[in-house]
């Protein structure tokens, strides 16, 4: 599948246009030969430079080893399933039971059995970037992933990670987030981002070509993102498409500087099989850190979709946000990403 | 030909330099103002960490302080960087605290460059459903969360549990009263 891929602007001048700009540069001397030696001497720069330009590109990318041998970068595979015909494509289940939400929101789009094999090594990426309470609703609620990582084990997965770049101590947010604990209790092998946990990938982005990311994504079948709904202070939310930023080490401050861009690279590297978005609390303000439970608000609701723009919009909504006044939605949207008319895929809706 | 080149090219530096000196002298607005006088950076970082020493009274820091610059702003905070940076943020002190009864909060001071720098990131961030402390218009105090600006500082303390969170004013005052 290619639908994140941009066809490539060629950098070969046409031939009309060339014989173009000679004619301008030789234009009212009458010296021809003189215009045919720069016309010749033009296509031999074109094609060497080309030439050079093709094998750099090549270099790029390949990297080097710690014996300064050069290797080929392992890239991010597909993880998406295919669509089923007349299928429901986004599933918003709510209600005060955060587990039972996710059950009634998977069981709506299939079951996790349609996303999940026997056998298959999945990888659940929740949000586990701050050292902050579920109250306080900076990371995913632990019942959340606790519930995904136990439907999953139940489709027969023979491996599930939990994992995340946290931005506070990893320490701290791991455990202060109850995720740790509710995500091995419920059978999850959890990887803290230590240096050993990253690997060096062809990303093929526009913005980065190679990144440094949590083996899990390189190594599993299936991947689902797991984010919740907040304000962020940049981006003004962040959600699905934005919770990608957690499978990267050390490139947060480049990222930022051009936001809305690198959250659609980002989007467009990874494709995920599901993603399970949590508003069962939402933070309305002073994100993504937050702290003060007077911007927490309880939804109590869950949205489950394989559509990252959709569920960017419908969480915008709960934000109180307009989804077109969010850059990145606009430019997932262009990228062929999604839609963020969500009310036009085929929704089931259930509970409140 | 020639001649006309070599004008045009004479005259892009004084251009752009005259152009870059008028930008400069246009005010910036007062909330992103830069104070003119204010301590060197050393002398800046001593005074942040002294803040905490000692820790606020009945309480103990547990782990190491640590400093962020604007470039390490986005490890701590992340997306939230860039309100502070545009507001002329100097550094920051963060520092996890225990109380007495061991239970946990988390405290970071931003030091900035004026007062009005101060109260310019203390109004962004405030939360419209926290209450203003009763005597204390520079703070506010929402669940679990007690926010104050003084002088060019602004503090934000989190609490963990509701034994934490019942020392926040405490913590908050301890650290008021060394902000010079």
């Amino acid at each position: 599948m290619s639908d994140g891929e941009q066809p490539r602007a060629g950098n070969v001048v046409p031939e009309t246009r060339l014989r173009e700009n000679g004619k301008k540069a030789g234009g009212g001397n009458g010296d021809n030969s003189n215009d045919m030696d720069r016309r010749a001497l033009f296509r031999v720069g074109v094609t060497a430079a080309m030439a050079v330009g093709s094998v750099a590109l090549g270099l790029g990318l390949r990297t080097r080893d710690g014996h300064g041998k050069s290797k080929t970068l392992p890239k991010l595979k597909d993880h998406r399933v295919d669509k089923i015909q007349g299928a429901v494509e986004m599933a918003i289940v709510r209600g005060p039971d955060a587990a039972a939400n996710v059950r009634r929101a998977v069981e709506a789009m299939g079951g996790m059995g349609r996303y999940v094999k026997r056998g298959e090594r999945v990888v659940i990426k929740p949000n586990i970037g701050w050292n902050r309470l579920p109250e306080q609703a900076a990371n995913t609620n632990p019942d959340v992933v606790a519930e995904v990582v136990k439907l999953v084990a139940a489709a027969g997965a023979s491996k599930i990670w939990v994992t995340d770049v946290s931005v506070n101590t990893p320490e701290q947010c791991f455990a202060r987030s109850g995720i740790e604990k509710a995500a091995k209790a419920a059978g999850a092998t959890v990887v803290r981002p230590d240096a050993p946990a990253f690997r060096e990938v062809d990303v093929q982005g526009k913005l980065l070509r190679t990144a440094d990311i949590l083996f899990p994504f390189v190594d599993a079948d299936r991947v689902i993102n797991v984010p919740v709904v907040k304000q962020h202070g940049l981006s003004g939310a962040t959600m699905a498409m934005k919770n990608w930023y957690g499978m990267l080490g050390g490139q947060r401050v480049k990222l930022h500087q051009n936001i809305h861009l690198s959250i659609v690279d980002l989007a467009s590297m990874i494709k995920p099989t599901l993603t399970i978005m949590d508003a069962t609390r939402i933070l309305l303000a002073n994100g993504p850190t937050g702290g003060s439970l007077a911007d927490v608000k309880q939804m109590d609701t869950i949205a489950v979709s394989s559509d990252e723009v959709a569920l960017d919009a419908f969480g915008a909504s709960l934000l109180g946000l307009l989804p077109t006044s969010l850059g990145f939605i606009v430019e997932g949207m262009k990228a062929g990403l999604g839609t963020p008319e969500w009310r036009n895929l085929k929704t089931e809706e259930l509970g409140g | 030909m020639r001649i006309i080149l070599f004008a045009v090219l004479a005259v892009i530096p004084p251009t752009l330099i005259g152009t870059l000196v008028w930008q400069g002298r246009k005010a910036p607005p007062a909330e992103y103002a830069a104070a003119s006088a204010r301590p060197s950076g050393q002398e800046a970082d001593k005074a942040l960490r002294a803040l905490f020493e000692p820790p606020p009274t009945g309480t103990k820091i547990k782990e190491q302080i640590t400093l962020y610059d604007e470039k390490g702003l986005f490890d701590f905070i992340d997306g939230a960087a860039p309100i502070f940076i545009d507001r002329h943020f100097r550094k920051l002190a963060a520092a996890e605290i225990a109380t007495a009864e061991g239970s946990d909060l988390d405290c970071a001071v931003y030091d900035m460059a004026t007062p009005e720098n101060a109260q310019s990131i203390f109004d962004k961030e405030k939360s419209a459903n926290a209450k203003v402390v009763d005597g204390w218009p520079e703070a506010i105090a929402g669940p679990m969360s007690f926010v104050f600006h003084n002088t060019r500082y602004y503090a934000k303390l989190t609490a963990f549990d509701a034994k934490a969170e019942a020392a926040l004013p405490a913590v908050a005052h301890s650290l008021k009263e060394k902000m010079k």
